[in-house]
């Protein structure tokens, strides 16, 4: 009976509207699909930071975001952490404005699981290379 | 003296796990030093699990054959759980700072079911203050922990459930225990950090079952001899109850209040 009744809970926070509410950030995509409630709103945006778009001294930033399909260009004024690099995951934190930018507040970086050795004559990203 | 074996031998398989983390193993090509991190908090975080699952097992255990072996068995467990899970926590905090940027992140699910998995836990032990009828208290223990062992799964498959900042399972993900993300040597200083730091788990767990049977025992001769003296009481009015120890024959020379407990109950429970 008990373990009936915690995986009833378990499936029901897995796969009911409950668990889908709970969304850490959105895509680009999401984000323009509200529409007019998109803009004003503080919200967390993540994605990818597309290659080649991230330019500016670390308090005057402008990268952009993608998800594949929709991009949004994000500025922030707030030192982003080392790690943040293009083609890689972040997460911003703040609001849409009219022009369509994103204004962040705050810049969080997301990596993923895989882990890789440094091979000969590779630079680790977090190391600060010439140019970036 | 063998639990001292096994003391022995999981501080210096936990030492020899962290230097090969340490020096044994190269850094994360991308984060660097900090990824090192990894070695002791995916550990911790296995114990906190592994704690709360036999904390859940013991209390069924508890409620089948009410035998408060099983309960003991579930404090020590919690105990050692909450512990595990405040360093998972911790070291998880360590890592997050450098990499992502920030210490926490609230609405991250892993996070936040993982301080829930915390808060739980401390609330079980709490619980079990509140009783000084060991049966009692047991039952209650076990149904709480039997409850919140639902947060276990959750947080497990949390990142892979919803979308959040945390990285899912490099190593402890169905699809990935044949192939793992990381190259042989991460796996290997991984599963070494695993395997030391369940040994220690061991220890612990060990040592706080006996010290759990210690202090039932305790808890029973100082009831028992509550119950003799206000008998003795109820017999000869006239008579102040006086806290003798020749009235409570059999009792632990610690029960007097001023002695510090010998070791001999605790190796006695072996």
């Amino acid at each position: 009976m008990g373990v009936a009744i915690i995986a009833a809970v378990i499936g029901y926070l897995a796969f009911s509207e409950v668990g889908k509410a709970l969304v850490y950030y959105l895509t680009p995509t999401e984000l323009l699909a509200k529409g007019e409630a998109a803009f004003g709103e503080t919200v967390r945006l993540g994605g990818l930071v597309k290659p080649g778009s991230k330019h500016g001294p670390d308090t005057n930033l402008w990268f952009t975001l993608t998800d594949g399909t929709t991009d949004i260009q994000v500025h922030t004024s707030v030192a982003p952490p080392a790690l943040l690099k293009e083609g890689a995951g972040a997460v911003v934190e703040g609001r849409l404005g009219v022009n369509h930018g994103f204004e962040a507040t705050q810049v969080v970086v997301k990596h993923d699981e895989n882990y890789v050795a440094p091979t000969n004559g590779a630079v680790p990203s977090h190391v600060a290379q010439p140019g970036s | 003296m063998k639990t001292r074996i096994l003391g022995v031998a999981a501080l210096l398989a936990v030492i020899a796990a962290a230097l090969f983390g340490l020096y044994g193993v190269p850094a994360d090509l991308n984060q660097g030093d900090a990824q090192r991190i990894m070695y002791p908090h995916v550990a911790s975080a296995w114990l906190a699990y592994l704690s709360f699952g036999v904390t859940a097992l013991a209390g069924i255990g508890w409620l089948i054959r009410r035998d408060l072996r099983f309960d003991a068995v579930a404090v020590a467990s919690a105990e050692i759980g909450v512990l595990f899970t405040a360093l998972a926590i911790w070291g998880g905090m360590m890592w997050a700072r450098p990499v992502w940027g920030v210490f926490w992140q609230w609405e991250d699910p892993r996070l936040t079911t993982t301080a829930l998995l915390l808060a739980l836990y401390v609330g079980y032990l709490l619980l079990r203050r509140l009783s000084d009828d060991p049966a009692r208290r047991a039952t209650r223990a076990a149904v709480v922990g039997l409850v919140a062992a639902v947060d276990i799964p959750i947080v497990h498959f949390s990142v892979i459930w919803w979308r959040g900042l945390h990285q899912p399972p490099t190593f402890l993900s169905p699809d990935k225990i044949l192939h793992p993300s990381a190259p042989l040597p991460f796996v290997l200083a991984l599963v070494g950090m695993l395997g030391a730091f369940t040994l220690a788990w061991t220890w612990l767990l060990i040592r706080r079952y006996q010290l759990a049977r210690a202090e039932l025992a305790r808890e029973d001769a100082v009831r028992g001899g509550l119950v003799r003296r206000a008998s003795a009481a109820a017999a000869r009015p006239g008579v102040a109850a006086r806290p003798a120890a020749a009235a409570r024959p059999g009792l632990p020379a610690s029960d007097d209040g001023g002695t510090p407990q010998p070791k001999a109950p605790a190796e006695a429970t072996q």
